[in-house]
């Protein structure tokens, strides 16, 4: 090609890598530069750069007369819930995918068509399914108290467990609002992207390989033990990582789901930008902080993951 | 090229430590049937691998030869038939029961695990200490010429010496029986000639049961001391490399085994009518005068010459393949299409159109039962 012709081509390229920049970065600078914004009390916010907001989220904003870690709290639940809840996903769903890719190709596809579709239910939709499965009047607790099991729970000292973790009343199972609840649901919602993730790296793993292990004496717990997992080690490390990410952003099941003192980021971003303090700046720096936090969590677990490769 | 496996002086691979491998028993495939709904793969096999022989499967794609090594690995359960090991029948037990070692046609080597690691995987699983796991699978990576590369990863190996690898794990477990699916399939005709000579020098050298499938008949040839020849889930014909080369059961084995001219015929009193001309046959079997035969004669038995002499048929000659140490020479007869192998030569001794006697020396033909078209697709 003639450097006539090979110009307009380079300028397109150049052109369209821009626009693919500029689309990526540019939300985020505009959160990143609002974070240093003001507040106007009675009114929106300013530009500015200051590091009140900053300041705020670490120590409160009364700080040095008090000292408050109430935005600290949110960012630890938020990290909590989510690593949590993805590392149970993937633990509950690895074993169902491997047993999936052993089905034959026609049940196998019937199933991913199944975790497909499935994907189309919001989280609005799935929370509140898990509302009304879990809410005290209507849901598992009115069974449990009408079939008796709340009584038999009480007869054989379960009862007291389940109150000593917050799971019960004095009168009856109680699952809202608790972690509980709030990991089940989230653990819910990310499960079909978890067997969306998985399925590829399990199903491509060559069944003669696990014959091999056979024919060296290991069963199929063994098999999967020593071969299956390592083999997958990676593909489960970053499921979990993508679902954590994902989970981060998590909002209706938090506001359904948690206690207010243990509310996430989430909420707390919303609360700041569309909530009833209208203080963009500070959502902005939760949001980035949140973001921070998130990578930290990314480049040190794919330290791990390489330290564990070596 | 590969130097060939020979014993090494200090090794802990010395005849004595070899001697596990010996005095087994043989193993017994008593009416063995395996069948998918209405389609059989292995039909009514009865088989006896001799202890310390190696054997190979035989046949086309699709006879059934693997699913019977996979029955006989455990990794497939017979749908009827008994697996005779040391008296006691193993067709209900498991492949991690039975722990044959087995080769894959794909390797299937560990790639998480390095080479050393591979190798004593089996000693892993059976609970062996970490010291004397490396020491074993030290001493068969020597055995397989592969000592200085415990360490590497299985993505650094060449074809020829993952297979070595493959070899060597199978072999750590110390197997009553060692089999081998395709053991070749995936390397290159030079590779496979080397390692198809290691593979059976090892064998001999250890003395193991071992079961080959393959379908390569040159393969088979090379390192069995019986081949099963398979056709369509049946077994066709067991015997040594030799006999099944020079005595074939049917058409479908002389077709399957190398070149083969089959010509078909009426058996007569001394022989057999082909083509108008009478071809007297020294082992004319049991057929009775008048019977639908076939004649069988092996290319390199026919003999050319110029002139008329008993025991021959006219031919033009309508192909001529050179292939270096040998020519194929193709010809058209009364009797049929033939081809005659002669020694190679710089000069063009024969050219399509020359006219010969093709002369089929009684002491080389055999009869065989008439030939069926299902014998043809099926070779």
């Amino acid at each position: 090609m003639s450097k006539a012709a090979a110009l307009p081509t380079r300028l397109a390229k150049v052109a369209y890598i821009g626009a693919v920049l500029a689309m990526c970065i540019t939300p985020f600078l505009l959160v990143f530069a609002i974070s240093f914004g003001e507040k106007i009390e009675g009114a929106a916010w300013v530009w500015g750069f200051q590091f009140d907001n900053y300041k705020r989220f670490f120590v409160g904003a009364d700080y040095p007369n008090s000292i408050s870690f109430l935005y600290l709290k949110f960012l630890w639940y938020s990290l909590y819930y989510a690593m949590i809840a993805s590392i149970l996903a993937v633990a509950t769903c690895f074993p169902f995918v491997w047993l999936m890719t052993r089905l034959s190709r026609r049940a196998q596809t019937v199933w991913l068509v199944f975790f497909l579709a499935s994907l189309t239910l919001s989280e609005v939709f799935v929370v509140m399914g898990w509302d009304i499965l879990l809410s005290n009047r209507s849901g598992l607790p009115a069974l449990f108290k009408e079939t008796g099991l709340t009584d038999l729970l009480k007869e054989t000292g379960w009862f007291d467990v389940l109150r000593s973790w917050g799971l019960a009343s004095p009168r009856n199972v109680r699952f809202k609002p608790t972690e509980f609840a709030t990991i089940l649901t989230m653990t819910y919602l990310v499960w079909p992207y978890a067997v969306i993730l998985l399925y590829p790296p399990l199903s491509k793993i060559n069944n003669e390989i696990i014959e091999a292990a056979r024919t060296m004496g290991a069963g199929p717990v063994t098999v999967v033990r020593t071969v299956v997992l390592p083999m997958v080690r990676t593909p489960i490390v970053g499921t979990v990582l993508l679902l954590f990410v994902f989970l981060l952003g998590a909002y209706v099941t938090i506001a359904v789901f948690a206690a207010p003192e243990k509310h996430t980021l989430s909420i707390s971003v919303y609360e700041a930008v569309r909530g009833a303090t209208l203080n963009a700046p500070f959502g902005s720096a939760q949001a980035i902080i949140l973001l921070i936090a998130a990578a930290v969590v990314l480049v040190f677990s794919r330290m791990a993951l390489e330290r564990g490769e070596k | 090229m590969m130097k060939p496996l020979s014993p090494k002086p200090g090794t802990a691979w010395s005849p004595k430590a070899d001697q596990s491998f010996l005095h087994m028993s043989d193993l017994i495939l008593k009416n063995i049937r395996k069948a998918y709904g209405h389609v059989t793969a292995v039909e009514n096999a009865n088989l006896t691998f001799e202890s310390g022989k190696l054997t190979a499967l035989l046949g086309p794609s699709g006879c059934g030869k693997t699913t019977l090594l996979r029955m006989i690995a455990g990794l497939e359960m017979p749908t009827s038939g008994d697996i005779i090991l040391g008296g006691e029948n193993i067709a209900s037990k498991s492949a991690e029961q039975r722990k044959f070692g087995m080769v894959f046609q794909s390797f299937a080597l560990f790639p998480h695990l390095n080479v050393a690691r591979n190798v004593s995987y089996s000693l892993r699983i059976a609970g062996v200490d970490a010291t004397t796991r490396r020491a074993k699978a030290q001493e068969l990576l020597e055995l397989v010429q592969l000592g200085d590369k415990g360490q590497r990863k299985i993505g650094q190996l060449s074809g020829g010496q993952r297979q070595r690898v493959a070899i060597a794990r199978a072999l750590a477990q110390e197997p009553e029986v060692f089999l081998l699916d395709e053991p070749m399939s995936a390397l290159d005709a030079q590779l496979r000639g080397d390692l198809q000579m290691q593979l059976r020098l090892l064998q001999q050298k250890l003395g193991i049961t071992t079961i080959v499938v393959t379908h390569d008949q040159r393969e088979a040839m090379t390192m069995a001391d019986q081949i099963v020849v398979m056709s369509h889930g049946r077994i066709e014909q067991i015997g040594t490399p030799q006999e099944i080369y020079h005595k074939p059961a049917n058409s479908f084995v002389a077709n399957f085994i190398g070149n083969a001219n089959l010509l078909d015929g009426i058996a007569t009193a001394t022989g057999i009518r082909v083509g108008g001309t009478e071809i007297a046959v020294s082992d004319r079997g049991s057929f009775a005068a008048g019977q639908a035969v076939t004649l069988f004669c092996r290319p390199e038995a026919v003999a050319l010459h110029d002139t008329e002499i008993p025991n021959s048929v006219p031919g033009t000659v309508t192909f001529v393949r050179d292939e270096g140490p040998a020519r194929e020479i193709h010809l058209d007869t009364p009797a049929g299409h033939m081809t005659a192998e002669i020694p190679g030569s710089f000069e063009a001794t024969v050219k399509i159109g020359d006219r010969f006697h093709a002369e089929l020396p009684d002491g080389l033909l055999h009869l065989l039962p008439e030939r069926s078209h299902d014998d043809e697709e099926a070779a």
